[in-house]
């Protein structure tokens, strides 16, 4: 926490080394005393020189007993704490080798990223210094009924070929302990009865009904109640729970993945989706020009994900409930049920222990996708303030790339995964 | 039985008791409900063998139309009754109907579900009544969510719940009661917070349509309806009729004699309390003590256990202590074997003050005023419930509020309660809470109606610190941090420091109280064990420690220098009095060790001096007196700085705070008023009502200031008058006899 030492008597700031040369002010003699400031790099949010005796001069503040001064000092100390209390925690190397639980559990970034990042903010805002929005990020103001956002449109190269139908159901049909009653030994005895799939179960005397409403899942392809029978039966990071996607046709799918201004009860800045035609990625990302367009764009996500399975990472846990929140945060009333395939899970059961940690920069190094531009997610809140606070639009343009590659990584895992379960 | 034992100890303890008085016994009067209940809970009622007092009818009966009410009656008076009937009754009659009971601890929750879950079995009534806080396993909360229609709960989890509100869709939407047991204790920092927080839940509630009905309890405070009203910012209807049925109450005032001549020192309380209870548990009587601190409550206990040993050993495993650091299940065993009389004796902090169910005890020692005649009363509500009599004592410490009740025991008995303080205004308390209510819905003009005072002064400072912003939907939270991580509801928002012991955190304080506690070298107690602050970094605001057995305790010593920032009023009594926004300085400059009250050592502090602005009022003393005192030889500065230590000692009969909670500072001339000045000021960035409070009674506060020092039978001052432990002079100057002139001057 910054410090600075102001006098007493005509509100000077003194730095440290002049407090600890003398601790009376430069300029008239007066004692120093302790102040706590806000650290941003903006200069405007630094105390004004006397707020410490400060007069209001207007006239509708003084109506109650306290003066609007102490509500500005009130709102800087809590801006400062607010600071101290950032969800995400900064590392050198080394202290996160020393550290290992850290990895796993909170929002955490390397020094060298950090500054990184910060340099990055620094060009980009050169960059794109008198340019409009659409000169950085060409796209359009697209409106509904819950109000308008800012839509950014691209196609990828990525080839996403989805695995076939017919293996998934093979893979899927033969494991007989997915059925609620059937443990290991009582599989070892119904294959050795001639029974080695679920379909062949629906000729046994007592497993038929069973069975025969699971094939009937299969068969129409809901892959929700499929998903919720098999988690009964199997750990969400079975493979057979990801081989459930090979039902659906690659069209089905929705990417997603949302930028934050925090871990909860904060805006979503930009929300990207990314479907499949023809085996191309089509991204779509919806941007808050400001915090008012959030409920338009949460409302076009809702409408774009429409029936889709989704596909995400930790987005079980973060993504969705925090959509969920928003949407009651602004009084819309939906409950999204999408089929979820969160792929952090798979992803901890077979990539785990080749891997230092599951973040998905670091899935990307494995998989061998390099990043032209990257902001660690944890920065995304401190982008995207420098562009409120500047207009500039250039820190959006690193928001922007960095969800746009985390789709099409995701895109990529999706279809990796399926070879390690082969491995 | 008790008559004789009060006569034993009149005989041995002749001037001790300074006081005896008899409290007669009360019958029962019973009301009628307007319209009856249905069928199976007439049938619980009867099956129980309860009849409904009068308070307790008159309650249900505007409950049922739907009033707000705040029920006042002294404890076991059959408040849980009272919120339970309406609330079955409302489950039975709409299928969807919830309510939400919320107690400010803990402990209270698990005594009352056991209540209610016993109502639902024996009305076949189904509520799925749990309980829902910090401590309810993660796998159980979604189906609590979904299922219960009874929850149970403490202000501590709603402030954390709220952002969460669309997952309590169900359970907001169908709330009919909300059930506040136990306001009084909603008072001072705490209580503007969690009336704040109750905006923020009613502002909730009102999103999903729902418009619970309020029922609201507290012990007898002087002012409950407006208490009610700050608290919640609803109307209503007081129901103060107690028609519970009380015993026969034998009172006693029990000071410790001198063990000198010169009147200076009294025998310590803390020995005077052991015997006293060593000699009830002996005489067969079930004995609740009370003690001010934790650290008593062990200690006491250890006494009284070694005595008992040596005389007779088998009442020795009979006493036990209390406190809230308990686990919830060595605390569930207590009351049980309290209830059962298995224990002889419990030796308690005012944990047990607050209404669990322990039974009706044979006597009560209350070691040490416990700062308000309320808690006074509701300790001694403990025993006596029933026809038989009890005896309860009030063992006086050597300080000036216990010392003013032992020489007025009249004063005590006539007096009115206090009254419980709130601070709607405090802008460190409101902004923070409007931050948190913006991250729960956005703030829209409409929301003036929960917080009317600072929507417009509270929303522009937030929006420039960008904690806020503006959006067409209302205001939206856009802080870097979880408001509720920020947000505290024991505190009020400061700056803080982290104490941290091998790396991990121990606790964390304001700057201020680790100013206090844990600078360079202080002794800093946690869970009652001692650690020393190695390092304390006012940049990282970190405060580093090590633990060490040591035998001393650390006090830090400060003066204060005050400016005034802005009057907002001024009084023309005999003298002037004023009352406005203060700008107070404290200077750390050194510290003190002590063992007992002995002072072995002594450091110099090296920190930069504190300020913070905060709500006082100052008192101007005539400049002419100084010449009437000077040609008596008595010391002008030595008057003024008494009059200052004995009127924040007194304070606490007039708000209900603590003496720590207010800080003053007395100079024989001001550069603000160009006069000698007393000034007395809330110890809180922003105020919290107490010096406002203060002021309105500023006349019967002198007064009373006078009585204390004229009063007490020391020659030249002490500790039961003008001596302040926490003086950063060391108690220099002090003149008792010019504080008495100069205090007849200012009020004849």
């Amino acid at each position: 926490m910054p410090i600075v030492y102001t006098c007493k008597n005509c509100g000077i700031h003194h730095s440290k080394s002049q407090y600890s040369e003398s601790r009376s002010c430069k300029k008239c003699g007066n004692l120093l005393l302790l102040q706590f400031v806000a650290s941003t790099n903006n200069s405007e949010n630094l105390p004004n020189n006397n707020f410490l005796r400060e007069k209001t001069s207007q006239n509708e503040f003084l109506s109650t007993s306290i003066k609007y001064s102490s509500f500005k000092r009130a709102a800087r100390n809590i801006s400062n704490e607010t600071i101290k209390h950032k969800e995400y925690t900064i590392f050198s190397e080394m202290e996160l080798n020393k550290k290992p639980e850290i990895k796993e559990k909170q929002w955490w970034l390397l020094q060298i990223e950090q500054e990184k990042a910060l340099n990055l903010k620094k060009k980009l805002l050169e960059k794109y210094r008198n340019k409009s929005l659409e000169q950085a990020i060409p796209g359009e103001i697209i409106s509904n009924k819950q109000g308008k956002f800012y839509c950014i449109d691209s196609i990828s190269n990525l080839e996403f070929k989805k695995i076939g139908y017919r293996e998934c159901e093979n893979k899927i049909l033969s494991d007989l302990k997915i059925l609620s009653g059937i443990g290991p030994k009582r599989e070892l005895k119904l294959k050795k009865g001639g029974y080695s799939s679920i379909k062949d179960l629906e000729n046994h005397p007592l497993w038929k009904r069973t069975a025969s409403n699971f094939v009937d899942l299969i068969r129409r392809k809901d892959i929700g109640r499929l998903q919720s029978c098999l988690w009964k039966s199997l750990p969400k990071s079975h493979p057979l729970l990801h081989y459930l996607a090979g039902l659906n046709n690659a069209e089905d799918f929705a990417i997603v993945d949302i930028e934050t201004l925090g871990l909860s009860e904060r805006p979503i800045v930009l929300i990207g989706i990314s479907t499949i035609k023809n085996e191309k990625v089509l991204t779509s990302q919806f941007l808050m020009r400001s915090i008012s367009d959030e409920p338009g764009a949460i409302w076009a996500f809702i409408t774009r994900i429409h029936k889709n399975s989704l596909i995400s990472y930790n987005g079980r846990s973060f993504d969705i409930p925090y959509i969920q929140q928003r949407l009651a945060y602004y009084g819309i009333d939906y409950q999204i049920n999408n089929p979820h395939f969160d792929l952090l899970h798979f992803t901890r059961r077979a990539l785990g222990n080749k891997l230092e940690n599951c973040r998905l920069e670091t899935v990307e190094e494995h998989l061998k996708i390099g990043r032209e531009i990257n902001i660690p997610g944890a920065l995304v809140p401190e982008f995207y303030r420098s562009y409120i606070e500047t207009g500039n639009a250039g820190p959006l343009v690193a928001i922007v790339e960095h969800n746009k590659q985390d789709l099409l990584t995701l895109a990529a895992l999706f279809l990796k995964l399926f070879e390690e379960w082969n491995n | 039985m008790i008559n004789k034992f009060i006569r034993s100890l009149e005989n041995i303890y002749k001037k001790q008791i300074v006081h005896k008085q008899i409290i007669p016994s009360k019958k029962p009067t019973f009301g009628s409900l307007e319209k009856p209940l249905p069928k199976i809970i007439q049938e619980y009622l009867l099956v129980n063998n309860l009849c409904l007092f009068v308070h307790q009818a008159e309650a249900i009966n505007k409950i049922r139309k739907n009033k707000n009410v705040v029920i006042v009656t002294s404890t076991a008076s059959g408040k849980t009754l009272t919120f339970n009937l309406p609330v079955f009754e409302a489950i039975y009659n709409d299928i969807n109907g919830t309510s939400l009971y919320l107690y400010p601890t803990k402990a209270l929750t698990n005594d009352q579900l056991k209540v209610i879950r016993d109502m639902e079995t024996q009305t076949g009534i189904t509520a799925n009544s749990n309980i829902y806080d910090g401590d309810t396993p993660n796998y159980l909360r979604p189906t609590i969510r979904k299922k219960s229609r009874i929850i149970l709960s403490n202000p501590y989890g709603i402030h954390y719940y709220l952002p969460w509100h669309y997952k309590w869709k169900r359970f907001l939407e169908n709330l009919k009661y909300i059930i506040i047991d136990e306001a009084h204790v909603y008072r001072g920092v705490f209580g503007s917070n969690v009336a704040m927080l109750f905006r923020r839940l009613l502002r909730i509630c009102e999103y999903y349509n729902s418009n619970p009905t309020l029922i609201i309890s507290s012990a007898t405070i002087a002012n409950p309806k407006e208490h009610a009203i700050k608290l919640t910012g609803k109307n209503f209807d007081i129901i103060s009729k107690d028609g519970a049925p009380k015993g026969k109450k034998i009172f006693i005032f029990w000071n410790p004699s001198f063990t000198d001549s010169t009147k200076i020192t009294r025998r310590s309380t803390h020995q005077e309390t052991k015997d006293l209870l060593v000699n009830s548990i002996e005489n067969d009587l079930q004995t609740l003590c009370f003690t001010t601190s934790r650290q008593m409550a062990e200690l006491i206990t250890r006494w009284a256990k070694e005595d008992l040993n040596k005389k007779s050993p088998a009442l020795s495993a009979r006493l036990t202590a209390y406190r809230a650091g308990y686990l919830p299940n060595e605390r569930r065993d207590i009351e049980n074997k309290l209830r059962m009389k298995q224990l002889f004796g419990v030796v308690s902090t005012n944990a047990l003050e607050l209404g669990i169910d322990i039974g009706t005890l044979d006597s009560i020692i209350i070691s040490g005023y416990p700062g308000s005649v309320i808690s006074t009363w509701q300790q001694a509500g403990r025993a006596g419930r029933n026809e038989k009599e009890a005896l309860v004592t009030l063992i006086a410490f050597q300080n000036p509020l216990d010392q003013y009740f032992m020489n007025h025991p009249q004063d005590f008995f006539n007096r009115k309660n206090e009254q419980a303080i709130i601070d709607l205004h405090n802008p460190y308390i409101t902004l923070g809470h409007v931050m948190c209510a913006s991250s729960e819905l956005p703030l829209k003009p409409t929301d003036v109606q929960y917080f009317p005072e600072l929507f417009l002064q509270s929303i522009y400072s937030l929006e420039k610190q960008n904690l806020v912003a503006k959006t067409n939907r209302g205001y939206v939270y856009t802080g870097l941090a979880k408001p509720t991580d920020v947000i505290n509801l024991k505190g009020i928002f400061q700056n803080t420091v982290t104490v941290t012991y091998n790396g991990k955190i121990l606790e964390t304080l304001s700057v201020n109280k680790a100013y206090d506690e844990a600078h360079l070298g202080a002794v800093l107690l946690h869970q009652a064990e001692t650690y020393i602050v190695e390092e304390f970094n006012l940049e990282t605001l970190i405060a580093k420690v090590r633990k060490e057995d040591v035998k001393y305790y650390t006090e830090s010593k400060k003066t204060v220098d005050v400016a005034i920032s802005e009057r907002f009023q001024e009084k023309e009594l005999k003298i002037k009095v004023g009352l406005g926004e203060l700008l107070v300085t404290e200077f750390y400059h050194e510290y003190v060790m002590k063992t007992y009250d002995e002072i072995i050592g002594r450091e110099k502090l090296d920190l930069p001096p504190l300020t913070f602005s905060t709500i006082g009022l100052w008192i101007l003393v005539p400049e002419d007196i100084r010449e009437t005192l000077s040609s008596m030889r008595l010391s002008f500065e030595g008057g003024l700085h008494a009059i200052e230590h004995a009127m924040i000692a007194i304070s606490p009969l007039f708000a209900m705070c603590d003496t720590r909670d207010i800080g003053g500072l007395s100079v024989t001339l001001h550069p603000d008023t160009f006069n000698p000045t007393i000034f007395i000021y809330d110890g809180f960035e922003g105020g919290i009502g107490i010096s406002e409070t203060l002021f309105s009674v500023i006349s019967d506060l002198m007064h009373k200031t006078l009585d204390l020092i004229k009063t007490c039978e020391c020659e030249f001052g002490c500790p039961s008058c003008i001596y302040s432990p926490k003086c950063g002079n060391e108690n220099e100057p002090l003149d008792k006899q010019a504080a008495i002139i100069l205090l007849e001057r200012l009020v004849s």
